[in-house]
């Protein structure tokens, strides 16, 4: 493999790769603000510049430039090497890179770090990007110098509405157009645009539009700076309050990888981030992705409740188990399992159908929604997949063809059933383990309150049959407990029971999980049909 | 009056001082400690308790406190743990306030009284020597001791009730049920016990001196020769050392030692039966300062105040001589029996909030190989000093004298001027080193220093 | 790997210079002389200060707290004088206009080791006067009772929106409800001489002489 050498370490490099992405593929950082790698390269903030020394048919080109000697008193004619931005330098094989040990460089990055922060409010403390800013980061690691220019800044735009979901600041922004490249190459809506030059330019919307479409938030994650923030999450919470934890979104049977923000102190979520993922998702994540973490505080059921309607009432969880197991050893059980629990809830109530002795299974799923060829498939669950692997040898039905059963067993709240199914699911008895309220918490005689995904460990099997293991961010709210954990308890009570106590048991009695991706289409007779428009 | 009416009457007026006194100083002695202490610690201690008469209010320097406390301690719950003894619970305070009382009963409080030769002349004197007259008749009045009772082993009973307060801390100690209690029981009893050795061989000195068991008659001993201090110094020391262990309060107080066991054997006991504890232990200061009054400090005499007056004398020279009335004399003595031991109260509580306690271990070996044979030693060497004494001229007999009445006037020189300096310190007015001041001086010092360095380097 | 610590750490003898012992002589074993040499300083001070009482000398315990003799406080008629820095309970400083300067930073709960700072941001409404504050406290709660003291809060707070200058110090409530401080309570405190705004006015972005939020309005 071809290699260079940047600060005397060999980088190795792929044919048509840039400085800054054989170095980042490394794990080395060569500061930048206008390169991501998933967008194409502008090499406008001009951060990234590094010292190439010369090559063998490649002419250096030298700058004469003035230097300030403390010892004469005065400016005195000095030559400097031209720099050149490594986001868009190719690599040649034996290439010699200065970045971190060159004195041109630091003096450089320096320069660019005090020009860009020029104009800045440098109001970081109502700034929601403070923490994890990357100006901040720079000033001190590179320029660490108070501002000089005694001026009034610059003053523009602040607040400005780009739409439902983002708001704009151009005082903090320093036009990198990620937000730009981002709208065109990837959303496919070049619905953003640059206007005026200097100190003067700032990000503007196209006439008569709106920033709209699926995937309006990530332009705030691919923003480098404060300038653009996400009205979900603008002054909800300080980063350096947020813990991070890896997950996986349950949007979609894309599974994109995300990182799951949460309060330790308070246990909420305040929002989710993109996990880079070449396989699955790369960097993006769409809109209502984004906006799942509402499911961890909202619509939750918290306590283990018993009845309908108005007669229900709320309860300690032992007494719901208590109240489930007797209403299940009346017989007829029919079990359903959901398409939004993880794998691991759904073989936990597969292993209790087993030992009840039920012969087939039903799913509770979503309907399909509006998939794109960027990220969003059509299938709006994120474990059919899952569901059918915990399933295994028994048969797996759509939830519309139950009937007839005296008791239904279901995990999950949320699912779309049309309203013949609510009609005869309302004549049996029904048990609910859920996390959210959705339909099938309405009619429930028990409730039993499970974790959030967000707040258990977990595995959702993407439509790639990629299983991706998803971690606990904050501890289960009320009085909710992991799903398997409340059904392995219900198994107890029933005398029943199927061996788990432990996450890990779970996981062992369930074997190894698959982690090659799988890009061909799920085989046809698998996927059960979903329900009819 | 009959004369059985008159012994009668006597014994009252006698209890009536007695108790009376012992009750109510030991009342007054919890406001003066806290005042007391307050003033040795720079503070201004309890002043606030006041009561309204006539609209305005009224402190009375914080004599009110005590008052205020009784009333607390007779509204507060009377707590008796759940799995305690109750009634060995119940029994202990009393065991604890009872014996100190009745102790007062063999102190002499004053001489004794011939009411025979104030039958007919209130303002009658007697005769300096000889007691009064038998009653020889029905109809004669007998003399009236300084005592409630006159019995002739008056110190071993003392002794024998002084023991008794073992047993009220240490059943107080048992019946809580409580381990710190328990601790603080045992505690208590093995000091009382070590040092009522101490205590009792201490005064073996002292009687051997005296020639007697009675307790009037050594303070007359006192009286006639001059005070105990002076001829059993050690015995004092050693005396007043075991007489404050036995109180059991600082440096002796391990028994409550508030920092170790919480509160020892009190930790159970609220209300009444803790104030009785409390009296009780203030009682016991005001007998051990009588005890001590009574062997060391020349009981109810004042030097030179004989039975006939006051006769000052060198030696076999008698200077000066003023016959006083009988009852005159008496009621001296009386008063300055009582002064004496309210300030040796008052030296006491001193001796208490100076010294630090003592750890256990330095205590029982205070008690066993400090105490006690220096307590054996003061024996023998009185013993080879009397002997001494007996065999030698009456030249030597007649120095001695001449000594012991110098030493009276010494003491009276000391009980006249001690009195006059704090009088005379009174109108001088009172001066402290305002912290103020001083940072303000050395701040203008260190100026002018800086100036003159300045001045010397410009030169 | 780390490598486990056991067995390997080589333990020195502890080095140091012997403490010297200390030595008395016979009369200080004996004891009696020293307890009267300690009866002598306690006596002295019980009569120093007894006279000067009785004679109403007693050194000025307002203005001299640190002098020889008495220098208790009578606390509720006489008071402590606070020295100007004094940290008393807090407050919240206003703008002109009578809203708070605090824009929500959270930079005191964050800095606030007993965690007693509890705040809510929100944005003013569009068309507000005070819409260019951009950011303010829906909700600013002080828990007075976990809260130490220690200042910190007011160090980190970049815009001088909290103040502990009210000279009051913490105050005696019957219940804990009492002690926590809402936003309301917390913006009605004085300073000590009785101001509420801060120290350093500075240009709002309503104000006149402010250059304005909008690029036309700028400068340049």
């Amino acid at each position: 493999m071809p290699s260079i050498k940047l600060d005397g370490q060999d980088i190795p490099f792929e044919k048509g790769d840039t400085i800054i992405r054989a170095a980042a593929r490394q794990g080395i950082e060569i500061p930048h603000y206008c390169w991501h790698p998933g967008l194409s390269v502008a090499a406008n903030c001009r951060m990234c510049l590094v010292e190439i020394d010369p090559m063998q048919n490649r002419r250096q080109i030298v700058l004469d430039v003035l230097q300030w000697d403390a010892a004469k008193g005065d400016y005195v004619p000095g030559k400097k090497p031209k720099l050149e931005p490594a986001c868009q330098a190719e690599c040649i094989e034996g290439m010699v890179v200065k970045s971190d040990t060159s004195p041109h460089v630091a003096l450089a990055r320096k320069n660019v770090q005090e020009f860009l922060l020029l104009n800045h409010p440098v109001d970081c403390p109502i700034c929601d990007q403070a923490g994890e800013c990357k100006l901040q980061d720079y000033w001190l690691s590179d320029q660490k110098t108070a501002k000089r220019m005694r001026d009034e800044v610059v003053h523009k735009p602040k607040a400005v509405e780009f739409g439902d979901t983002i708001v704009y600041d151009a005082e903090r922004c320093i036009v990198c157009t990620r937000c730009v490249r981002f709208m065109e190459e990837v959303a496919k809506d070049p619905v953003l645009d640059k206007r005026e030059r200097g100190n003067l330019g700032e990000i503007v919307l196209a006439q008569g539009r709106k920033l709209e479409g699926h995937y309006t938030m990530m332009t705030d994650h691919v923003c480098p700076v404060g300038a653009l923030t996400t009205k979900d999450f603008r002054f909800k919470a300080r980063v350096w309050f947020l813990r991070k934890a890896q997950t996986v979104c349950p949007g979609c049977a894309t599974g994109c990888n995300a990182w799951l923000d949460y309060d330790p102190r308070t246990g909420e979520v305040p929002r989710l981030r993109p996990r880079d993922n070449e396989a699955v998702n790369k960097y993006w994540m769409c809109d209502d992705g984004i906006l799942t973490h509402r499911r961890v505080n909202e619509d939750r059921v918290l306590h283990g409740y018993l009845g309908r309607g108005t007669k229900r009432e709320r309860v300690n969880p032992g007494q719901a188990l208590t109240a489930a197991a007797k209403l299940i050893k009346g017989g007829n059980v029919a079990i359903v399992l959901s398409a939004q629990h993880s794998t691991e809830d759904n073989f936990a109530l597969a292993q209790l159908g087993r030992a009840l002795g039920v012969s087939e299974l039903y799913l509770s799923r979503l309907k399909d929604w509006d998939g794109d060829d960027i990220l969003r498939d059509n299938d709006h669950n994120p474990n059919v997949r899952g569901a059918q692997q915990a399933a295994g040898d028994l048969k797996l039905r759509p939830l519309s063809e139950l009937s007839g059963a005296k008791v239904v067993l279901a995990l999950g709240g949320i699912a779309d059933v049309d309203d013949e199914t609510v009609l005869a699911l309302a004549e049996a008895k029904i048990v609910t383990i859920a996390s959210n309220h959705g339909p099938l918490t309405l009619n429930a005689d028990v409730l039993l309150p499970a974790a959030s995904w967000a707040e258990t460990h977990g595995t959702f099997v993407n439509r790639q049959a990629l299983e991706q293991e998803f971690h606990a961010g904050a501890r289960p709210s009320g009085e909710s407990l992991p799903g398997w954990d409340i059904v392995s308890r219900l198994a107890r009570t029933l005398g029943q029971a199927i061996g788990f106590t432990r996450y890990a048991d779970v996981r062992a009695a369930m074997g190894p999980r698959n982690t090659t991706p799988n890009a061909a289409p799920p085989p046809a007779d698998a996927a059960p049909p979903a329900p009819a428009e | 009056m009959s004369p059985v009416l008159v012994s009668i009457l006597g014994s009252a007026i006698k209890i009536a001082i007695a108790v009376g006194f012992s009750l109510n100083l030991g009342g007054l002695l919890t406001w003066l400690e806290r005042r007391q202490m307050a003033m040795m610690q720079d503070r201004i201690g309890p002043h606030r308790a006041d009561i309204k008469l006539g609209g305005k209010k009224f402190t009375f320097a914080g004599l009110l406190h005590p008052a205020a406390d009784a009333v607390k301690f007779f509204f507060k719950e009377d707590f008796v743990p759940p799995n305690a003894d109750k009634l060995l619970h119940s029994l202990a305070p009393m065991l604890a306030l009872f014996p100190p009382l009745v102790l007062m009963g063999v102190v002499p409080m004053f001489d004794t009284v011939c009411p025979e030769s104030l039958r007919n002349n209130l303002w009658h004197e007697i005769p300096r020597f000889g007691t009064c007259a038998m009653a020889s008749t029905a109809k004669q009045l007998g003399p009236i001791s300084g005592q409630v009772v006159d019995i002739n082993v008056g110190i071993l009973y003392v002794f024998a009730l002084a023991g008794m307060g073992i047993v009220g801390a240490t059943i107080a100690g048992w019946s809580s049920d409580n381990k710190f209690s328990l601790l603080g029981g045992l505690r208590a009893a093995s000091q009382l016990v070590s040092y009522e050795v101490a205590m009792g061989i201490s005064i073996v000195g002292a009687m051997m001196v005296y020639g007697s068991l009675r307790l009037d008659e050594m303070a007359r001993w006192q009286g006639e020769n001059t005070w105990g201090i002076w001829v059993q110094p050690l015995g004092f020391i050693l005396f007043l050392t075991a007489a404050i262990a036995e109180t059991k309060r600082t440096p002796f107080d391990l028994p409550e030692g508030e920092s170790e066991i919480v509160a020892g054997y009190l930790v159970e006991y609220s209300g009444f039966k803790f104030a009785m504890f409390y009296t009780g232990e203030y009682i016991e200061i005001v007998i051990s300062s009588a005890l001590v009054t009574a062997l060391y400090l020349g009981g109810y005499n004042i030097p030179f105040l004989h039975r006939d007056g006051i006769t000052l004398s060198l030696g076999d020279d008698i200077l000066w001589h003023k016959g006083l009335p009988h009852l005159v004399v008496i009621l001296l003595q009386l008063g300055t029996f009582l002064g004496k031991v309210t300030v040796l109260c008052w030296a006491q509580i001193f001796i208490r909030w100076t010294l630090p306690r003592f750890r256990y271990d330095q205590l029982m070996k205070l008690g066993w190989r400090m105490l006690l044979p220096a307590c054996l030693v003061n024996v023998f060497l009185t013993g080879i000093a009397l002997l001494a004494f007996d065999r030698s001229s009456p030249a030597t007999h007649d120095t001695f004298q001449v000594i012991g009445d110098a030493l009276n006037w010494v003491v009276l020189a000391g009980m006249v001027f001690f009195p006059l300096w704090l009088v005379w310190g009174m109108f001088t007015p009172s001066s402290f080193i305002s912290r103020r001041n001083e940072l303000r001086g050395r701040r203008s010092a260190a100026a002018a220093a800086a100036v003159a360095t300045e001045e010397a380097s410009a030169h | 790997m780390p490598q486990p610590l056991v067995g390997k750490i080589q333990y020195d003898r502890v080095k140091g210079t012997p403490v010297a012992r200390p030595r008395r002589t016979a009369l200080e074993q004996a004891y009696v002389v020293e307890v009267v040499k300690g009866l002598g300083v306690t006596m002295r001070h019980f009569f120093k200060n007894t006279k000067s009482m009785f004679r109403g000398e007693r050194p000025d315990a307002v203005k001299d707290p640190l002098s020889e003799g008495i220098t208790t406080l009578a606390y509720p008629e006489q008071k402590k004088v606070y020295p100007p820095r004094f940290r008393g309970v807090h407050r919240l400083t206003l703008r002109n206009d009578g809203s708070p300067r605090c824009v929500a930073c959270l930079c005191c709960s964050t800095a606030c080791p007993a965690q007693c700072i509890y705040i809510e941001a929100g944005e003013y409404p569009d068309g507000d006067n005070r819409r260019g504050y951009e950011r303010y406290p829906v909700k600013f709660v002080i828990d007075e009772l976990r809260c130490i003291f220690c200042g910190y809060c007011v160090e980190a707070c970049p815009c001088d929106a909290i103040r502990m200058d009210t000279g009051r110090h913490a105050v005696p409530y019957d219940s804990r409800e009492q002690f926590i401080y809402g936003k309301a309570m917390l913006m009605s405190l004085e300073s000590a001489d009785g101001k509420q705004l801060a120290e350093n006015p500075r240009h709002e972005p309503p104000d006149p002489t402010h250059p304005g939020i909008d690029r036309l309005k700028g400068a340049h």
